[in-house]
C-alpha cells in the first residue's frame, strides 16, 4: 500500500514519528543502500553493516533532509560516505564471500565456475580502484547515474567526476584485459 | 599516438595511460566511455568512415563486457536488513514499551509498535485508503509516572501503550474522490475491532488523521 505514495510523503510521515513510514522507505531503498555498499566494498559482510548504518543514520538525520532533494540521492550520499569511512578505517582484507549474491542460473558447473571467476575478477578490480574513481565508476556504471547526479552526491563538479571516470575506466579496463 | 597507418591491434597499447588519442585523433577516453555506456554501435559521422575507431570500439566493448554483466546482476538484499534497521531505530528512540495484561498464569506483553502495526494493517484494508501509518501513543489520561516517561522520550518516538490502555494515531492518505468522513469512521471501527481481537485490549482509542488525498 505504501507503493501508492511518493517518497516525499513517506519522508514527511517518518519525520512526524510514524516509524512504519520509514520502514516503507527502507523497503524501497534498502536494496540501493546494500547494492552500492557491496560494489564499493566488495564483500557482503561489510556491505550489510554499512547499509544498516547508512539507513539508521538517514533516519537520525531526517530533520536535516531538504524537502526539495530526492531521498535516493541523499541515501546515495550517506552510503558512499559510510563506505569510504570503512575503507580508510580498515586495512584491505582478502574477501571470502564475493560470490554470495550470485543467483543460481542453471548453468553447467564449468560455466558457473567461469562466471563466478568473472564476477570475482570484476569485483576485485572495482574494489582496487582509488576511492574517488571507485565511487564514480560504481554510481555511473552500476547504478546508471548521470555525471551531474554523481557530482551532487559527492559534492563535486561534473569535470572532476568526468576525470575520475576516465581514469577509473582505463584502470579497470587494463586490469580486466590482463585478466582475460 | 599510435602508428598513423595501422588500426590498433593491441588494446594494451591504448589502455596503458600514455596514449590519449587514436591515430585518427579520436579521444580514447571518450571511445571507452561510449563502449562502457553500451553505445559502441551508435557511430558518429567520423566513426562511420574511420577504421581506427571501428577497430577500437568492439575491443573496448569486449573488455568492458564483464562490468556490464556484473552491473546487470540482481543483488539480493539480506533478509535481516530491514528488521535490523527497525530494531536499531526502536532502541534509539526507546520505543520499547509494552502493553501489560497480568493474569493468573503470568503477564502478557505486546510491544507498542506491534499494536501500531495491527491498527495500520486494519486501516489499509478499508476501501478508499491509499496509505496508512500507525503510531501508538500514550493515553492523554496517563498518570504521573507515565507523564514522566513521556517527558523523557525522543520526540520521534512511537510512544508505547500502557497497561491495558492503547491509544493509536493513524495517519491516512485517502483516495481523492472517496467520502472522507465515512472512511475515517470505518478505519476507527476496523482498527479497534482488530486490536480487541488480536491483543485482547479493550480500552482502545484510535485517532484518525486524514492528512493527504491522492488522485
Amino acid at each position: 500500500m505504501g507503493a501508492d505514495v511518493d517518497d516525499a510523503y513517506l519522508v514527511q510521515r517518518a519525520r512526524e514519528g510514524y516509524l512504519d513510514a520509514y520502514a516503507d522507505l527502507v523497503d524501497r531503498h534498502g536494496q540501493l543502500a546494500y547494492r552500492v555498499a557491496l560494489r564499493l566494498l566488495g564483500n557482503h559482510h561489510d556491505a550489510e553493516d554499512v547499509a544498516q548504518e547508512a539507513l539508521v543514520t538517514a533516519w537520525q538525520q531526517l530533520p536535516r533532509f531538504k524537502a526539495n532533494s530526492r531521498f535516493s540521492t541523499w541515501l546515495y550520499r550517506i552510503v558512499t560516505r559510510k563506505a569510504m569511512n570503512r575503507i580508510t578505517r580498515t586495512p584491505p582484507t582478502e574477501s571470502l564471500d564475493l560470490l554470495g549474491d550470485v543467483p543460481e542460473t542453471g548453468d553447467e558447473p564449468s560455466q558457473r565456475t567461469e562466471r563466478n571467476q568473472t564476477v570475482d575478477a570484476v569485483t576485485k578490480a572495482v574494489a582496487a580502484l582509488p576511492p574517488p574513481q571507485r565511487i564514480a565508476v560504481v554510481l555511473r556504471h552500476f547504478e546508471g547515474l548521470s555525471n551531474a547526479e554523481i557530482a551532487r552526491i559527492t559534492h563535486s563538479t561534473i569535470p572532476a567526476v568526468r576525470s575520475h571516470l576516465f581514469r577509473g575506466r582505463r584502470t579497470l579496463s587494463q586490469t580486466l584485459q590482463e585478466w582475460r | 599516438m599510435t602508428d598513423p597507418g595501422q588500426p590498433v591491434r593491441d588494446i594494451r597499447q591504448l589502455l596503458n595511460g600514455t596514449t590519449r588519442h587514436l591515430a585518427c585523433g579520436a579521444d580514447i577516453d571518450e571511445l571507452l566511455e561510449q563502449a562502457a555506456d553500451g553505445h559502441a554501435g551508435q557511430l558518429t559521422g567520423h566513426q562511420r568512415h574511420c577504421p581506427h575507431c571501428q577497430a577500437a570500439l568492439p575491443e573496448f566493448t569486449r573488455v568492458w563486457e564483464p562490468v556490464r554483466s556484473l552491473a546487470a546482476e540482481h543483488v539480493a538484499v539480506p533478509s535481516a536488513l530491514k528488521t535490523a534497521v527497525a530494531s536499531q531505530i526502536r532502541k534509539l528512540i526507546a520505543d520499547v514499551w509494552y502493553t501489560l495484561q497480568p493474569s493468573d498464569s503470568g503477564a502478557i506483553r505486546i510491544a507498542a509498535h506491534v499494536v501500531a502495526t495491527i491498527a495500520r494493517e486494519a486501516a489499509r484494508n478499508v476501501p478508499g485508503v491509499r496509505a496508512a501509518f500507525g503510531r501508538s501513543a500514550h493515553s492523554t489520561t496517563a498518570g504521573p509516572a507515565e507523564e514522566a516517561i513521556l517527558r523523557h522520550r525522543h520526540p520521534h518516538a512511537a510512544a508505547g501503550v500502557l497497561g491495558r490502555t492503547a491509544v493509536v494515531d493513524l495517519a491516512i492518505a485517502a483516495q481523492y474522490d472517496a467520502p472522507l468522513d465515512a472512511i475515517a469512521r470505518e478505519v476507527q471501527q476496523r482498527a479497534i475491532a482488530e486490536l480487541r481481537t488480536k491483543t485482547g485490549l479493550h480500552d482502545v482509542t484510535v485517532n484518525v488523521t486524514i492528512d493527504d488525498v491522492i488522485t
